[in-house]
């Protein structure tokens, strides 16, 4: 119970990540990125090539491959941004699913679909992660001294992610209230108007986008350390639509409701195992995995329709029409 | 009063604009002097917004030119000719609706160094120095339109009337030089319609702002403007003092159709 605790964290950690920068997105800027798994993938990717194939030390590798991801997000943005959100929503899902396919069918560069695992070709199991789990064990045994436990991996790789994801989350917060924020919420209600004031909306909204896709990066690096092996269908769609589920479960735009909202889509998403009580205990594990998604589902649209400014979200805010 | 022809802020040259095959102008030229408030009339669908788009940058003409303050308009993008002090409102009013009033009015502010990236870090003192004085001024011009107690609601939960004054308020915290209005005076109660009206004409006097205003209200034409400017199927048709405009045959027939009635409710 304690180690699957320590499992939520952790993914909740990553989740935090994640669903931070598509707060600044979406839920601030307006700006719908279905495509957001794919800059977790290419950062990821980026990071376990540069140690596995370039021999970059892991300190050099994760920086340059959130900066991969930056760029992979002007690349998609820079000619789309300016679409109209519903446009935008399916150029971002059609790139996402690019970069899948790409990181599927480019066997030499990726591994392909066996994953990094092959990053070195059959025969030949590569491995990126030596040096974080050197710096995770580091972490592991200063623990066990400092407080006589046993401290488990997952608890170490939490005290690394969480003040990092804490971090991360007030310099948000700092940001999305400073004017500039303001401008970016502004563009989000009307940006015809906001350029009518002399905001440049473009610029704007670029920059949003590179900070979504930075802590996507960044997001990307640590579930790439936590499993130590990954393949492209780590990065389906519906992993930012997780992301969706969590930023709308906590309320669009309120900056400390994600690691809540992580914390809760995790603990919903992992914790079918303990759904063994009838008549739950009629499928079969194969088909509780379903289930989870179902559950999920089910509570966004109770959320929906009982309290649409989420959890956390502020209901005067809700309530204006535009 | 007489103006020197030298001194127009902004001129259009020649400005044509198809959509589809339906002609909205066709070579429109004009000049506003500085200082001055030129009123833009004509029917529906005359081309008066269509004008209003194009000098303020949001649509590309098909022909002509613009300059404003001497500088050519015709590669600057709409929020740049904001910046340089050319600014406009809309028709209908828009208000960022999840933003409060204030927020809006300090939105405006075209000067503000946190608004640029990580500038609420970098540049926190100068960022809250700035808040603290523009926040003075947004609540100084919020109480002069009558709005200040609604400061801290949404814009979104205001009437339509008050959507305009938070417009006129917002484009006044740019420090423009030069406002056009998009029938500033409707669905505005006729007090506070006043009030406005005085304030432009303040504006002016004081500032030395110049105003490009498009208006359906012939006695408040008729009361503020210096000049009349009149488009009628995209062409321009007359142009020239309320006084004359007022007894021009081609813009009574034009505006408000042959009848003899309308022609009196113009000559009233």
């Amino acid at each position: 119970m304690a180690d699957f605790s320590l499992f939520v964290l952790a993914t909740a950690g990553i989740y935090t990540i994640f669903s931070l920068g598509l707060l600044v997105q979406f839920g601030i800027a307006g700006l719908p990125n279905f495509g957001n798994g794919a800059f977790m993938a290419v950062s990821g990717y980026a990071m376990a090539i540069g140690i596995v194939k370039l021999g970059l030390p892991m300190i050099i590798a994760a920086p340059l491959a959130m900066v991969a991801a930056v760029l992979f997000g002007l690349l998609l943005a820079i000619p789309t941004i300016r679409l109209r959100s519903d446009y935008l929503a399916i150029a971002t899902v059609a790139a996402g699913e690019i970069v899948r396919y790409l990181a599927l069918n480019l066997e030499g560069l990726t591994g392909g679909a066996a994953g990094t695992v092959n990053l070195l070709g059959p025969g030949q199991a590569a491995d990126y992660n030596f040096e974080w789990l050197r710096l995770q064990n580091w972490m592991q045994d200063g623990i066990s001294h400092l407080f006589h436990v046993r401290a488990k991996p997952d608890l170490a790789f939490c005290c690394i992610i969480w003040p990092v994801a804490l971090i991360l989350l007030a310099i948000v917060d700092a940001m999305v209230r400073s004017p500039w924020g303001r401008v970016l919420r502004a563009i989000r209600e009307d940006q015809e108007a906001a350029t009518a004031l002399g905001k440049d909306v473009f610029r704007c909204k670029l920059q949003a986008f590179s900070l979504g896709a930075a802590l996507a990066g960044l997001a990307g690096l640590f579930l790439a350390w936590q499993v130590s092996t990954f393949t492209p269908d780590d990065f389906k769609p519906t992993i930012t639509f997780y992301a969706f589920v969590i930023v709308i479960l906590g309320g669009k735009t309120n900056v400390w409701a994600v690691p809540i909202g992580s914390l809760l889509f995790t603990i919903i998403f992992s914790g079918t195992r303990f759904l063994g009580f009838w008549p739950l205990s009629l499928f079969s594990s194969g088909d509780k995995a379903f289930l989870r998604l179902i559950l999920v589902g089910l509570a966004l649209v109770v959320l929906v329709i009982f309290r649409p400014q989420g959890i956390f979200g502020n209901p005067r805010e809700d309530a204006v029409e535009t | 009063m007489p103006l020197k022809p030298s001194d127009a802020i902004l001129s259009a040259k020649g400005v044509s604009k198809r959509f589809k095959g339906l002609r909205a102008l066709n070579d429109v030229s004009l000049e506003v002097q500085r200082s001055s408030i030129t009123a833009l009339i004509g029917p529906n669908g005359a081309g008066k917004t269509t004008l209003f788009n194009i000098l303020s940058g949001f649509i590309r003409p098909d022909h002509g030119s613009v300059t404003f303050e001497g500088l050519s308009l015709d590669r600057l993008p709409p929020h740049r000719r904001a910046r340089i002090g050319l600014v406009r409102t809309f028709q209908i009013p828009r208000v960022f609706g999840r933003l409060t009033v204030l927020e809006n009015m300090l939105l405006a502010d075209p000067n503000q160094p946190g608004e640029r990236f990580f500038g609420c870090f970098y540049l926190r003192g100068a960022m809250r120095r700035r808040e603290r004085e523009e926040r003075d001024e947004a609540m100084e011009l919020l109480s002069l339109l009558n709005i200040d107690r609604l400061a801290n609601d949404y814009a979104g939960t205001l009437s339509g009337g008050q959507r305009k004054l938070v417009e006129l308020g917002r484009v006044l915290m740019i420090r423009p030089t030069m406002i056009m209005l998009d029938e500033p005076m409707a669905g505005v109660n006729p007090a506070l319609g006043l009030r406005l009206l005085e304030r432009v004409e303040y504006l002016r006097r004081e500032r030395g702002l110049t105003f490009l205003f498009v208006e359906h209200d012939m006695e408040v034409v008729m009361r503020v403007s210096d000049r009349v400017v009149v488009l009628d199927e995209g062409t321009l048709i007359a142009d020239g003092s309320a006084r004359a405009i007022r007894t021009n045959e081609r813009v009574i027939d034009a505006y408000l159709g042959r009848s003899k009635n309308s022609a009196a409710v113009v000559r009233r």
